[in-house]
């Protein structure tokens, strides 16, 4: 890998110009919502105390302050309540105009912004079902001691119920 | 007794896509800014608050108040450090020297806000701006740069209160064209409603003219106390009477309502009950016209007229000159532009000389002013209300 520019750089990995966050349990302490993405899975944290489920996933209770967190499985389908086709200004490394983005109401939990893949311009609407999609991205070169082992990682989007 | 607190100075530098550095924004910022008040003697500044998001990404540079100190000829014996909000850095950083002197700690205090945004290879702020929102979730899923999120906010509006595409184009041919009187502003030139209407689509339903640009560019305004104030100014004071700053949420999972800003009604109710007076009462304002939609939204909970009437509002003139509230006299974020930390601070002054009454634009005998940012996902809201009288 070449950095034009900054020839020190080659080679290297830059943590701040990464796009997706760090999935190792030496860095994030949620990790696990990576790993329950590769099995399919959806999952936040509830409260065992108060049985809040915030979203995203957390150590800290955000209403009742405990630390006593358990992962919990969330819907993988949920329901387009509004949606753009993004045809200019779109970041490098989420491929080429338009990136679909919706908001989605994951069956009464919450309602969020995901971006829509596998799906045509045009294709989707209001009140189309969407599902979970979850697919590898670059995996971190994390050093280990002076070993380097690359971690691998996954993210997510929603596609269309077809 | 109560410190009150006025605005004694204010300049910026020019805005737009800029030959130059940060640090060269930030002295000329302060060039105007002496220029402004010739009775001022800058070594009388005891405080800077520098407001900046993207120094670190776009300049490399951290710890940027002392250096800021250092080439604006200052030396700080009381205050000297960088606020950050996003495109609320600059309205965050007043209120803080606001506090600071109210309490105390300061006399005369100068905020200086701004940034260097266009890189040699424009790909770079663009992606730096998926740092913006919550980089892991809301991040994750392309979003960054705000305009899909205002564009599914304006779908949304459009469907609950039937806003038109049309009232989207006042706020833009509105703001437009009060920037081509201010040779500051990015934008010199004043648009159409055939040019906007028919504008280059971004994503449906903004279109070009809709969005606010990117900027390099600095502004700073002095604080100081009524005391100094006094001292320091033969032109009419003008006073902070209130400010509030509010946030209920931040990832896109825990906002309440996209159509409604329950932080904006927060930190207006706030800021109006602190400044002692009512929505009706406000002569000329600025608030945060990040997109046409954003400015429609504002004034229906800013309170200048009913939830889900912002559209004709804004469709009728009350948002211009002769109209209830005069909105972003000086051309706003859509004609002035926005280096997101100076943007708190050019609404600052202009809404000073608004009260001073010598304005490029004047609305005739404005006596309150308010100023309005918005920031990030639309997670924070920052009102500061301004007066030619204390509260």
């Amino acid at each position: 890998m070449s950095t034009p520019g900054i020839s020190v750089l080659n080679g290297k990995y830059m943590a701040t110009m990464d796009l997706f966050p760090q999935q190792s349990k030496e860095f994030n302490q949620i990790y696990p919502f990576y790993e329950h993405l590769k099995d399919g899975r959806f999952t936040t944290t509830r409260c065992k105390d108060c049985s809040a489920e915030p979203f995203p996933p957390r150590l800290l209770c955000p209403e009742c302050y405990s630390t006593n967190m358990e992962w919990i499985d969330w819907p993988t389908t949920g329901t387009v309540l509004e949606f753009t086709e993004e045809v200019v200004g779109v970041p490098l490394g989420f491929g080429k105009p338009p990136m679909i983005h919706a908001l989605v109401d994951l069956q009464g939990k919450l309602s969020f912004f995901v971006r829509i893949i596998n799906c045509k311009e045009g294709e989707l609407k209001v009140d189309d079902q969407v599902k979970l999609a979850v697919f590898d991205v670059d995996p971190v070169p994390q050093e280990f001691g002076r070993e380097i082992v690359e971690i691998p990682r996954v993210c997510y989007a929603f596609e269309p119920v077809k | 007794m109560d410190r009150n607190v006025c605005v004694v100075a204010g300049g910026m530098s020019q805005w737009g896509v800029r030959d130059g550095s940060q640090r060269d924004f930030f002295q000329e910022a302060a060039k105007a800014c002496y220029d402004d008040n010739p009775h001022l003697n800058p070594k009388d500044i005891d405080g800077l608050l520098v407001a900046s998001a993207y120094t670190e990404r776009t300049s490399y540079q951290t710890h940027l108040a002392p250096l800021v100190a250092e080439y604006v000829g200052i030396k700080p014996k009381n205050i000297c450090a960088r606020v950050e909000l996003l495109c609320a850095s600059g309205s965050s950083a007043i209120i803080l020297a606001f506090g600071l002197i109210k309490a105390g700690q300061a006399d005369v205090v100068m905020v200086a806000g701004g940034e260097k945004l266009y890189t040699p290879q424009r790909w770079e702020v663009f992606y730096s701006e998926l740092a913006s929102v919550d980089h892991d979730w809301d991040g994750t899923q392309g979003l960054g740069l705000p305009p899909p999120a205002f564009a599914m906010v304006a779908k949304q509006h459009m469907k609950q209160y039937g806003t038109v595409k049309e009232h989207l184009a006042q706020v833009s041919v509105k703001n437009r064209r009060n920037s081509a009187k201010n040779p500051k502003a990015q934008f010199q030139t004043p648009v159409t409603m055939e040019e906007v209407m028919s504008g280059r689509m971004i994503v449906p339903p903004l279109t070009l003219y809709d969005c606010c640009p990117i900027t390099d560019g600095a502004a700073a305004v002095i604080l100081a106390t009524e005391e100094k104030a006094k001292q320091m100014t033969d032109k009419p004071l003008v006073y902070i009477r209130g400010t509030a700053q509010a946030s209920v949420n931040n990832m896109s999972a825990n906002m309440p309502n996209w159509t409604t800003w329950e932080a904006l009604k927060i930190a207006a109710e706030q800021a109006y009950k602190k400044a002692k007076v009512q929505p009706k009462d406000v002569d000329v304002a600025m608030t945060h016209d990040c997109f046409t939609i954003s400015e429609i939204i504002e004034m229906e909970d800013l309170g200048f007229c009913k939830k889900g009437e912002g559209g004709p509002f804004v469709g009728d003139g009350q948002n211009d000159f002769g109209g209830q509230v005069p909105t972003n006299t000086d051309g706003g974020l859509l004609g002035c532009g926005h280096p997101f930390g100076g943007t708190g601070i050019r609404q600052a002054m202009e809404v000073t000389r608004q009260l001073r009454g010598d304005a490029i634009q004047q609305v005739p005998g404005a006596a309150i002013g308010l100023t309005h940012n918005l920031s990030g996902f639309i997670a924070a809201h920052t009102v500061l209300i301004y007066g030619r009288e204390v509260a």
